[in-house]
């Protein structure tokens, strides 16, 4: 037997498995222990076991827990086991923590067939959007009774917010849009100029950034921004129970809470949409000046003739929808938060993909309206 | 332990504090605080709110640095080594129950309690549960391993937060406020539970609390300090503090508002 081993072995009167452990039961210990004895136990020729303790100075967490888990693969395999010679602090130490007889853990839920979790799935996804449609209902409820009596508004907060989402998110959605406005002039000047068409980059640019671009890009950034801040901070305030003090206070939450950040989108996005469709458009000269022979003054022209009012208005109108959009799937996950630092967490994500996901689905549905009307 | 002997034979003791000054930048929470714990002791630091209790506790577990004076654990000043030796030195040594519990929301109780023997030993996947079992059973809430903290009240959260403090059997336990905010039923559980670890297991404990049944239930030893004296005002057995002739002391133990600009006794 090697130097320091934890137990030695032998037979005992009754020729059964003696195992006499010589070093406290601990942390330290309790892995070799562990690996030894379960071989042990696990050998057909040991159908009882005895512990012996009678050298056991110390017994911790570990070394208790070790005793069990040895008691629980006798069990198993069907070996008979018997302690002795327990020392009078360690039996008192293990009768204590033996006083309190484990109950039951909490029914794990029935995990079902793919059929049946699919089905519960949708379900639970109708249950979300019903909840959605009636919180967007008090919003629009609270609305319709702001504008009724503007006074009562909450100015200064909406004012807040706005410099928050807009005023804040200018220079990175200008280099955002600058980039994109190179990229698409570069795209598009390799086609065009195999039929020396390369006046076209400006309609193909200016066109794709008015009506589709610039909302669709602004959108996203304001998801990804002050959409998940909005979750973020409304969640936190539930954690808080800020939300619950304001109720008993009177407050109306939609009022409150959500429509200044509504109202604040509403001016935010259309504005950084024009701002995004002007650094794209620079991005664009800039490439068309360098490389494609074309001068600021005739891109620009080019632009101011293809481009009409419908295109610009239909996508500020887009840029609007997308704006309500964002700012109530961002406040909805806020008021979704349950207790606890990881739900904000997970609901400031939700309200992102929510978010990215009601973009790209108002987006279809305003293009083929657009098409119908002929806009 | 009186402070006058703090400095003597430092070495068998759990926890020392030599004229220790702590505070926030420039401003000085408390000056020259010197005291001793007994291995196997359980003291409570008393004092009024903002008299800088929690601010003594960072300082003795090694969350504050003290801008005076040094803290020593079994004899080892813990800021005189490197961080992560400290640490590695502190781990299997000290527990630190939270006001809150500080349990991870994410994880559940069985994974909150097993984060700390996974990470700090080399226990055997076959015995780790078995451990977490059983420190949910020392603070009765056996069969909650699933459980997550959001799903708990709140005298549940600071069991389940003792539960994982006492993980690692730590010799020491440092507990902040373990009764706040519970009803005196579940608060004189939660004290019995303290005074049971301290018989069984002979965790030497500090507890930071200003509930009086519960300081006179489990404390072998008491500190009071004050935020306006900023440093201790009185050290003894809670029954003897009860009957201090210091107004301050006698005050905070019977529940005496004091009248705004008042002059003192």
């Amino acid at each position: 037997m090697g130097r320091g081993f934890p137990f030695e072995t032998g037979k005992s009167s009754e020729g059964e498995l003696l195992i006499s452990f010589t070093t406290p039961l601990t942390y330290e210990t309790a892995a070799e222990i562990w690996q030894s004895v379960s071989t042990l136990a696990s050998r057909k020729e040991n159908a009882s076991l005895v512990l012996d303790l009678s050298a056991v100075s110390k017994v911790d967490s570990a070394g208790a827990a070790l005793l069990r888990s040895i008691q629980g693969l006798c069990e198993r395999k069907g070996v008979r086991l018997r302690t002795q010679s327990i020392q009078p602090p360690i039996k008192h130490f293990l009768e204590f923590l033996e006083r309190e007889k484990p109950k039951k853990d909490k029914p794990s839920p029935p995990s079902g067939s793919m059929l049946e979790r699919f089905g519960a799935f949708l379900i639970e996804q109708a249950a979300e959007f019903r909840d959605f449609a009636r919180f967007c209902g008090s919003v629009f409820a609270v609305m319709a009774g702001s504008i009724r009596h503007p006074a009562k508004f909450r100015w200064a907060e909406s004012f807040y917010y706005l410099q928050l989402a807009g005023s804040n998110a200018m220079t990175i959605l200008f280099l955002i849009m600058f980039l994109l406005g190179v990229v698409m002039t570069f795209q598009a000047a390799i086609q065009l100029r195999q039929f020396g068409a390369n006046i076209y980059v400006a309609d193909l640019v200016s066109l794709a950034l008015a009506r589709e671009l610039a909302p669709v890009f602004t959108a996203m950034l304001l998801a990804g921004r002050s959409g998940s801040a909005f979750a973020a901070e409304i969640g936190t305030m539930k954690v808080g129970e800020e939300l619950d003090a304001l109720s008993v206070m009177g407050f109306n939450l939609p009022e409150f809470i959500t429509l200044p950040k509504v109202l604040a989108l509403m001016i935010a996005a259309p504005l950084l949409t024009m701002w995004a469709n002007f650094a794209g458009l620079v991005g664009g000269i800039a490439v068309s000046s360098v490389s494609l022979d074309l001068t600021p003054y005739s891109f620009m022209y080019e632009v101011y003739t293809t481009i009409e009012f419908s295109d610009i208005a239909g996508g500020l109108l887009k840029t609007e929808v997308f704006a309500i959009l964002i700012a109530l799937v961002g406040c909805f996950r806020g008021f979704q938060t349950s207790m606890g630092a990881d739900s904000v967490g997970r609901q400031t994500t939700a309200a992102v993909v929510s978010g990215l996901f009601l973009i790209i689905f108002a987006d279809a549905i305003l293009t083929v309206i657009y098409y119908f009307l002929g806009w | 332990m009186p402070a006058d002997s703090a400095n003597n034979s430092t070495s068998e003791r759990a926890i020392c504090a030599e004229n220790v000054s702590l505070g926030y930048g420039d401003r000085t929470i408390l000056k020259d605080v010197s005291f001793c714990v007994e291995q196997g002791q359980i003291v409570t630091v008393l004092g009024g709110s903002g008299s800088g209790k929690s601010t003594l506790m960072k300082g003795l577990i090694g969350l504050l640095k003290p801008t005076k004076g040094r803290v020593r654990l079994y004899g080892k000043d813990i800021f005189e080594t490197g961080a992560e030796a400290w640490l590695e030195w502190a781990r299997r040594r000290i527990g630190v129950l939270f006001q809150s519990g500080a349990l991870i929301g994410s994880l559940t109780l069985g994974e909150n309690i097993a984060l700390p023997i996974r990470e700090f030993s080399n226990v055997p996947k076959e015995i780790l549960p078995e451990i977490v079992r059983l420190k949910l059973e020392m603070v009765r809430l056996g069969g909650y391993e699933s459980y997550y903290p959001a799903e708990l009240s709140g005298g549940m959260k600071k069991r389940a937060g003792l539960a994982r403090a006492i993980a690692l059997d730590p010799k020491t336990l440092f507990c902040d406020e373990p009764t706040e905010g519970l009803d005196p039923v579940i608060s004189a559980e939660m004290d019995n539970l303290l005074m049971e670890l301290n018989r069984v297991l002979g965790i030497t404990m500090v507890v930071v609390t200003h509930d009086l049944p519960s300081i006179k239930a489990i404390s072998d030893w008491s500190i009071m300090v004050d935020g306006e004296a900023r440093g201790i005002i009185a050290t003894g057995p809670p029954n003897e503090l009860e009957n201090s002739s210091d107004s301050r002391v006698y005050d905070f133990f019977h529940r005496i508002a004091r009248p705004v600009n008042s002059e003192r006794r």
